[in-house]
This record gives structure tokens, sequence and C-alpha cells, in this order.
């Protein structure tokens, strides 16, 4: 969903060569340090062997490289999309989990969960323009396109913190539900949705008034409210659907993003955790971090097609096509 | 008696609207030569003991709210005293004519009961952290809420393991000490609803005495009964316990003291952010020791009122104790589940980390252990079984 967006405000590409649309699907695996990929049709085709325990990745508005947060070696790989190799590696603050591009890729912004601090990155100088203290352990970072606004969680004070990007500065607090995780915008740009894994909750903040507008809430058949803990979103590019991944109820619901009504649940692996689009939307791939493997969901029938093996904790999916 | 204010000032960070100003009074109460911290016995209990104060667990619960509280206009003064079991009560007096309105205390049972009785009349919630006994949740005092874990819970825990393990006979070695009685009665009972059978109860010994060799020899301890699939071993002390794997007459697991032990929190867990809290502690600590699960239970305990004070939606004190007893509280402990306090035994509900050394072996409940409400009720004593003295 992220590199969707960023694929519309392509500015320039630092790389030379342009987009290759290998259909390709990247999962890195938190605790193997390594990212597993596949073909278009699923094959696993190479073990990349990354820094130690890779979290989120985003491709280049380009696509033509993968950036890959490496927690416990505090570096953001930088990995050829063409010849799957390392090309590259920027080094972060302690402990990098989420970041995000500037719209124009000239600055990166990663959330350092140990030691609380978003770090803005000059990419080309590779300097650290503003270090921005946080709540402790941020983690799920977005950078709207049009605006100077940044968004930060920090899963331990509950909040999302509103920063300034060009001054480096937290202008707003918004306080939300237990442990918040991840981001989503919608194509409007109207609404910022956040997901409480603890409180299992989606909140739905208004981005002009920084109000919170409407508090969602899931809970699949068969399962607890306590087993429902949200991380992992994504929305359709027209904004018309949402998938959550609803973690330890092993469920990805999938609603109406505007009327905010559910569609379906549908049963994936152990703990789901990221969930990404194919770019004809025609597929979803979640991440299931205690069953280590992937689920693929069939989006016109809301139905799981298959299950495939990953590394070991499955962290995020990034699919190029 | 040492009484010493700390108050944590604000780092600079910009916010949109700063409230007023508002102060929020915690406490922190701990014995002066509290026994159950004595070096001598640190050696022998080195994975279930740490080795200096729960206070920075506490700074740590203040600074991670710092931004949240911040947002409400909330400035946190904590005023720490140390005290003798004679003056205990009149310090804890003291702290509640100082304005503290939330007593975090670290101390036994006993002592924990003497402090919630003399501020019964008072506007102060006391906060146990380290006094498992569950008769002391079954006093209900009205201001007293529990983090540490019961020791039914914890019983209910090695429990649910050995049922899942398939163990289903087990022989108790307990030691003398009334704690050691307290700890085998209820793993007794939580063995019993589980149809567990106790193939033998016994007491040893920690001298050399040949006339005593039945209670003190390792191997004629555990030898000479039926067989049995697990030892199930009660040592506050922990200087026999540790000397008991390895040396059994049958090969078999030791639980409880050593071994496989269950507690609230362990250094070596992986998941659910606790190894940031985990370095957090570590960075934070004079000594760069390991968190243990004293430190975590003082952590959530502030964490609790913390949360309470900052998501209330009024702006009263009373408002915020109601959020602090509310099944709504949501409190985030590390552990992967949203926890709160129940409310016939004011005990906070939590997921029990199984361990040994250094390894996280499984997380109760454990998968199939059901509840009809919140699976973490079946750990402890349930609503219908719990009654008040």
């Amino acid at each position: 969903m992220r590199f969707i967006l960023l694929a519309i405000f392509l500015v320039f590409a630092p790389a030379t060569s342009s987009a290759l649309n290998t259909g390709r699907i990247f999962v890195s695996n938190e605790k193997s340090h390594d990212i597993y990929v596949y073909d278009a049709d699923f094959n696993l085709i190479k073990q990349i062997e990354t820094s130690q325990r890779p979290r989120d990745m985003k491709l280049n508005a380009a696509r033509t490289l993968l950036y890959v947060a490496c927690g416990d070696d505090d570096i953001i790989d930088v990995i050829d999309v063409e010849t799957l190799e390392i090309v590259d590696g920027i080094p972060t603050g302690p402990s990098p989990e989420v970041f995000e591009f500037s719209p124009d890729e000239s600055q990166i912004y990663v959330s350092n969960e140990e030691d609380s601090m978003l770090e803005i990155i000059d990419l080309l100088a590779r300097i650290t323009v503003h270090d921005v203290p946080t709540g402790a352990e941020p983690e799920g970072v977005i950078a709207p396109a049009g605006s100077n606004k940044l968004y930060v969680t920090s899963e331990v004070a509950d909040m999302v913190h509103v920063v300034d990007r060009d001054k480096g500065v937290v202008t707003n607090n918004i306080i939300v539900g237990t442990r918040p995780r991840r981001f989503v915008i919608t194509p409007d740009t109207n609404e910022l949705w956040v997901s409480a894994e603890l409180s299992s909750e989606i909140y739905v903040i208004d981005r002009t008034s920084e109000e919170i507008t409407e508090i969602l809430e899931f809970l699949p058949p068969g399962f607890r409210p306590e087993d429902v803990t949200p991380v992992g979103m994504a929305l359709t590019r027209d904004g018309g659907i949402g998938l959550i991944s609803l973690g330890r109820a092993n469920h990805v619901a999938i609603i109406d993003a505007r009327s905010k009504e559910l569609l379906s649940y549908v049963l994936v692996g152990r703990r789901a955790w990221s969930v990404a689009l194919s770019r004809d939307e025609k597929i979803a791939v979640v991440a299931n971090g205690l069953s280590d493997d992937i689920t693929l969901i069939d989006m016109q029938t809301y139905r799981p097609i298959r299950s495939i093996p990953a590394g070991r904790v499955p962290h995020t999916v990034v699919i190029d096509d | 008696m040492k009484l010493f204010l700390t108050s944590v000032l604000a780092i600079a960070l910009a916010l949109a609207n700063t409230a007023k100003a508002d102060t929020l009074r915690i406490g922190l109460l701990r014995l002066e030569q509290d026994p159950r911290y004595d070096e001598d016995m640190a050696y022998a209990r080195i994975q279930l003991r740490p080795l200096g104060d729960v206070s920075t667990a506490v700074q740590m619960a203040i600074s991670d709210m710092k931004i949240l509280t911040d947002a409400r206009g909330l400035t946190t003064v904590l005023s720490q005293a140390l005290a003798d079991e004679t003056d205990l009560t009149t310090v804890a007096s003291e702290l509640a004519s100082a304005g503290v309105t939330h007593l975090i205390v670290d101390l036994p049972a006993a002592q924990v009961d003497a402090v919630a009785t003399v501020l019964a009349d008072t506007q102060v919630t006391v906060l146990n952290t380290t006094a498992p006994d569950d008769w002391l949740r079954s006093k209900c005092h009205a201001n007293l809420l529990h983090t540490a874990a019961s020791d039914r819970m914890i019983a209910d825990t090695l429990v649910q393991h050995a049922v899942s393990q398939k163990w289903k006979n087990i022989l108790v070695l307990r030691g003398k000490t009334e704690r050691d009685g307290t700890r085998t009665d209820a793993f007794m009972e939580a063995a019993a609803r589980f149809r567990l059978r106790i193939v033998a109860d016994r007491e040893f010994d920690l001298s050399t005495n040949p006339s005593m060799r039945e209670q003190n020899n390792i191997a004629l301890i555990t030898g000479g009964s039926r067989d049995y699939d697990a030892i199930f071993m009660a040592d506050e002390i922990g200087e026999f316990a540790r000397y008991v794997p390895y040396q059994t007459a049958l090969p078999r697991p030791v639980i409880g003291a050593t071994g496989l032990v269950a507690a609230e929190w362990h250094w070596a867990f992986e998941r659910y952010g606790a190894p940031q809290v985990n370095s957090r502690f570590e960075d934070q600590s004079k000594d760069a020791r390991r968190m243990a699960w004293q430190d975590w239970s003082a952590w959530i305990a502030t964490r609790a009122v913390l949360t309470a004070f900052a998501k209330a939606r009024g702006d009263e004190l009373a408002d915020a104790n109601a959020l602090l007893r509310a099944a709504k509280l949501r409190l985030d402990g590390s552990k992967g589940a949203q926890m709160s306090f129940r409310p016939w035994s004011s005990q906070l509900r939590m997921p029990i980390l199984l361990s040994t050394h250094n390894a996280i072996i499984a997380v109760a409940p454990l998968e199939g252990f059901l509840h009809q409400t919140s699976t973490l009720d079946a750990l402890g004593y349930d609503e219908r079984e719990f009654a008040c003295d």
C-alpha cells in the first residue's frame, strides 16, 4: 500500500534502472535473519542473508531497490531487486523497526525502538538531520505526500505523535488505545488509521482536526476479544476495501473502508501480522509470525488460497509487481 | 527511616496544548532490612532473586509514561521511603499525609496487610508488588491491589504445564519455612483440580546430619516411592533445590523452585516487546542488572496507576481510581495480553512465564486451558472459588 503511494509521487530515481515488475514477493524473517524471495507463482527462489533481525521493508519509488530495517545491527540494508544482492547499507540509531521515505525520497524516517527516537536521515548525505524524542518503543511511521506532517506511534505511551518533519519537532500527541502499532492513510488522505494491538481496536483519526472520529472493533467467530490483536493493515488504491490482520485471532478482517462495515473474516496462519496487496489487487499476502508461513488470500472470493512456508518469525511482506 | 523525594523533570518536547499542571504523587515503600533480599541468600537464589531494589523499575515506568502524563498536564512526583518493621505503618501514614495517593509497596504479606489496614481511612490506594500470598487477597482490603501473581496463579501455571506434558504423578519436596508450606498447599490444590496424583509429600532438611539422611540425602528423598513423572519443589531459600536436578533417584524433571520455574517475568522473554523493556531496565539500573519478576511487578504497578490517570475521562482522583479498577484499563505489560484487575480479589490478571534459567518454555494460560470469560482467569482463584475472610 505504501509503495503504491510512493510510486505516484515518483520524483527522481536514485538508481539507474527502472521498475522491473518482477512480480517477486519478499518476506523478511526476524529470527532467521534473511529474506525469502518468491517468484510470481510463489515458488521460493532465493533466501537473502541480511544483517541481524530484518523487519520492515520498503521499495524505492522506482522499485529497483528494497530497503530493509535490521533491528539488531542498527542498519537499513539495501537490496538490488534484480540481482537480489545487498548493495548498500544506511546506518541508523539503535534498533530500527519501521521506516518511511519522504515523498521525494531525499529523507528516510526511522523509528528507533531502543532509544525512543524518530530519526530523520538525509539519504544522500547519510547524516541524521533530526532526532525527535518520542514515547518509549516507537513503531509505526507514515509520511503522507503533500504535507509536512509525519506520524509515529509509541507502543508504550499509547499515543500517536504528530511531527513537523521540516522542523523535527512534535506538534501534537493523540492518545489512542493500548500498544498502537501501524498506520495506513486513506487515498483521499483525510483519514489516518492506527492499529491498537492490545486494546483490539483500529482508531480512525481525522487528519485535519487530529481528532479520533471512529474506533473499529473486530471479533471473528469462536475467538475471545483479548485474542484480537490487530497490527498490519492495507487499503486498496481506490480506498474501497481495507484489510486488517487480527494477530492471535488468526484471521484477517476485510472491511468496506468507507462505511467501515465488515465484509468477511478470512482464516490465515497463527498471529497474522503484515498484510500486502498485489498490484492488481487480486491477491493479498499475510505474514504469520507464530506459524512461520505466509497465507495468500483471494480478494474476489475472500477465501484463503494456500499457505507457504517462510523463515523464522516472518515480519513484513513486500510485492514487486 | 529515610524519606527522600525524587521529582521527575520534563524533557524538552514540544506539546501543542499544554494543559494546566497537576501533581500526581506516588510513593514507594520498602523494608530497610528485607529478609527476602538478604544478600547471603542471593547466591543460591541467583535465578529467582534480584540483587537490587525495585525503585529502578518504578522510575522506569514514570519515564516510560512521561509523554502520556505530560499530555494530560500531569507531573509525577515519586516519594521513596525505607522503614524498619517497627515504624513501617508510621511511615506509611506520613506518606499519606504528604499527599501520596498511590503507594507501591515491596513488602512481605504481613507488612502489606498492616500498611493497608493503617491506610484504610485515607485516600491512598496501596499496590502490592511482591507478596504472592493468597490469604492477603482474601483480606479484601478495599484500598489494596495486587500486581504480584498469587501463589495459586503460580501453582496453576505449573499444573497446566504438567497436565499438557502428561506428568500425572508428582513427587512433592518442600522446605520448612512458612512460605514453602504456602507454596506447597497452593500447588496441591491446583494439582487436585486437574487430578494429578501426589505420590509423596516430603519435607527436606538442609543439614548433613546422618540421622536425618532420609530428608537431606537427595537420592533417598527422591527414592523409595512409587514412580513419578516430575518433582515439584517449594524452596524459598533455594539452597536445597539447586542441588536436586541430575541427582534424583529416578531421572525426572524438577519444577517449581528450580529447573522449570513459573514467574511474572524473565529476562529471556523475547516476544511482545519484552526485549525492549529488558534493555531499558538494564540501561537504567545502576549495575546493569537483569529485570527480575519483582522489578516487573513494581513497573507494572506504576504503569497501571499512570495509565489510569492519563486515560481517565475526568481529572478527579476518583476518575483515575475508577479506571484503575475497571476491565477497560487494558494494561499492557509486554506479555502480549491486555490486563486488568479482577474485581473480586483485586488481583492483576496476567500471563505467567514458565522458564528455565535461560529460556522461556511456555507462557500460561497454555493452549487448551479455557475459561468462560477470560482465559487469563484460568490462573488463580476464579470468582466462584474466591471468598473474602
